[in-house]
């Protein structure tokens, strides 16, 4: 009769070690992946981006303007100012006083503005603008938001940004949690090129490459 | 990816240029061959445009508004987010400008029958095209735009370079993807083919003009005709932090005006529906800048 080769002490402490380092990696690796921070993030935060979405909606119907950090530091800010005739890009550092400048020059509420910079640099929000979609010939508008939180930032996880849409009128939705087209037909509707799911009736969320 | 690695490794024929140092910021745009007037007076004739069979997808009623929207305001044409439509709204913003007669009875033309040709180019767009025309969504304006998504799905359809070698035939979703790519040869090739303009043009699709001051052939290039840049949109138009980015360009822009001052460049351009202004250093101009090409009418120095 074979007797199995048993491990000595030493041979079974070291398995263990391995057996623990690999489930340390994969927990996280899960507890970080785009899917499981998109479930909680929104909700976790929901002060902060409800209220920044409802400043920058205000402060674009007052005149519109894009803005967004353009570098992995969040230094770096590219504002786009939008006027009836011309779109004018800008690049600032975080705090150049030539951005105050700026903004007064172009007659926007420049202390709001500088306000709403601040909130997006401390949620890492790499970029927020207004887009316009059309359905059924008829235009609307969503605000579009992307963010890179810390737990994003992880290996694995680098190049994702967790992106928010918020639409004015309440969207329609597959069994799934999908955004649709529109309600009577099964079609998902896409945000550059990417399935967007349901959060609330007016909010959706989803996992990018791209910030916008 | 195997048509990246091919794109990486084809050059282009560098043609080489002399330029001059005289500055000028606007663009010169010469005598048109002929005006929105003509062309909306031709519109005006057709009181009740049917609905056409070659074209199901198409609603007559948005497509003349479209045609007129585009002769009224070339600057408000837009090729579509996430396409890969640029190269042909660049064509098509200079065309309007030039020849809006033209544009109009040639997509009137591709309307009615299916197929039009135009200065001895014969278009014949496929029926998977036929199909989809008018049917593209999630794409801004484009989406209630028809007569601008036949022409930009006939011209990519119509027109091949070597970037779109491996998907020559049309399917639902191939605006975005290589089928639609224009690389720089046949972004000019398009525009002799179709416009009643000289061209000029120096660069490529991977090499940079060298030993070129830039901002002064621009300018110089400008004085005397229109001018089309082929530039690498990926660091002027981030979309992402990834630092080390492949230079290659990706898009076109018509240049409206430039300045200096400084050493500060200030570039207004035309691309997607709408005029940009931005400020940017030579060196980085020269980092983005892969091809530049000069239209001027027929009888104007093109030197």
């Amino acid at each position: 009769m074979v007797l199995p080769n048993l491990l000595k002490p030493e041979q079974m402490l070291t398995k263990i070690k391995q057996i623990t380092g690999f489930l340390v990696l994969a927990g996280t690796i899960v507890s970080c992946s785009p899917k499981n921070i998109s479930t909680r993030y929104y909700f976790q935060n929901k002060k902060t981006l409800d209220k920044i979405e409802t400043s920058y909606k205000q402060l674009y119907q007052q005149a519109p303007f894009n803005v967004g950090f353009t570098d992995r530091e969040f230094k770096t800010l590219s504002l786009e100012i939008i006027t009836d005739t011309l779109s004018f890009i800008y690049e600032f550092s975080l705090h150049e006083p030539r951005l105050k400048d700026t903004l007064f020059a172009y007659h926007l509420n420049a202390p709001a503005i500088i306000e709403l910079i601040n909130q997006l640099h401390s949620i890492r929000c790499a970029w927020i603008d207004r887009s316009d979609y059309y359905v059924d010939e008829k235009k609307h508008s969503l605000i579009f938001m992307s963010i890179k939180p810390v737990a994003l930032k992880r290996p694995f996880a680098y190049s994702k940004y967790y992106v928010l849409t918020y639409f004015e009128q309440p969207q329609y939705f597959d069994s799934q949690g999908r955004l649709l087209n529109k309600r009577k037909l099964n079609e998902l509707r896409k945000i550059n090129g990417e399935i967007f799911k349901r959060i609330n009736n007016k909010v959706c969320y989803t996992i990018s490459g791209k910030f916008r | 990816m195997k048509q990246l690695m091919l794109a990486l490794f084809m050059l282009f024929y560098l043609s080489p240029d002399s330029f001059a140092t005289v500055m000028q910021d606007t663009v010169t745009k010469g005598q048109v061959t002929s005006t929105p007037e003509q062309a909306l007076a031709f519109l005006d004739k057709i009181k009740d445009l049917e609905k056409s069979t070659h074209w199901p997808n198409i609603k007559p009623r948005l497509f003349l508004k479209n045609l007129r929207t585009n002769i009224d305001e070339p600057i408000n044409i837009y090729p579509g987010k996430g396409t890969n439509f640029c190269g042909y709204g660049a064509l098509t913003y200079l065309f309007l400008q030039d020849d809006p007669l033209g544009y109009a009875q040639l997509l009137l033309d591709l309307y009615h029958h299916g197929k039009a040709t135009f200065r001895k180019t014969v278009f014949d767009p496929s029926p998977a095209i036929k199909t989809e025309a008018g049917k593209l969504k999630f794409k801004g304006m484009l989406d209630i735009n028809p007569a601008e998504q036949m022409w930009y799905l006939t011209l990519a359809g119509h027109y091949k370079g070597y970037l779109n070698i491996f998907n020559r035939k049309y399917d639902p979703g191939d605006e975005d993807r290589f089928w639609a790519s224009v690389n720089y040869a046949k972004f000019n090739r398009m525009a002799r083919n179709l416009l009643h303009y000289k061209l000029k043009s120096r660069g490529a699709d991977l090499v940079r003009p060298k030993s070129l001051d830039l901002y002064a052939y621009i300018s110089e290039k400008m004085a005397k005709g229109q001018v089309v840049l082929f530039i690498n949109n990926r660091i002027v138009h981030k979309k992402d932090h990834v630092t080390i980015k492949l230079g290659v360009p990706t898009h076109f822009i018509v240049a409206e005006k430039i300045s200096i001052q400084d050493d500060l460049i200030t570039l207004m351009y035309w691309d997607y529906g709408r005029k940009t202004q931005m400020q940017l250093s030579n060196s980085f101009l020269k980092r983005i800048v892969f091809g530049i090409t000069q239209f001027t009418k027929t009888g104007t120095d093109v030197n």
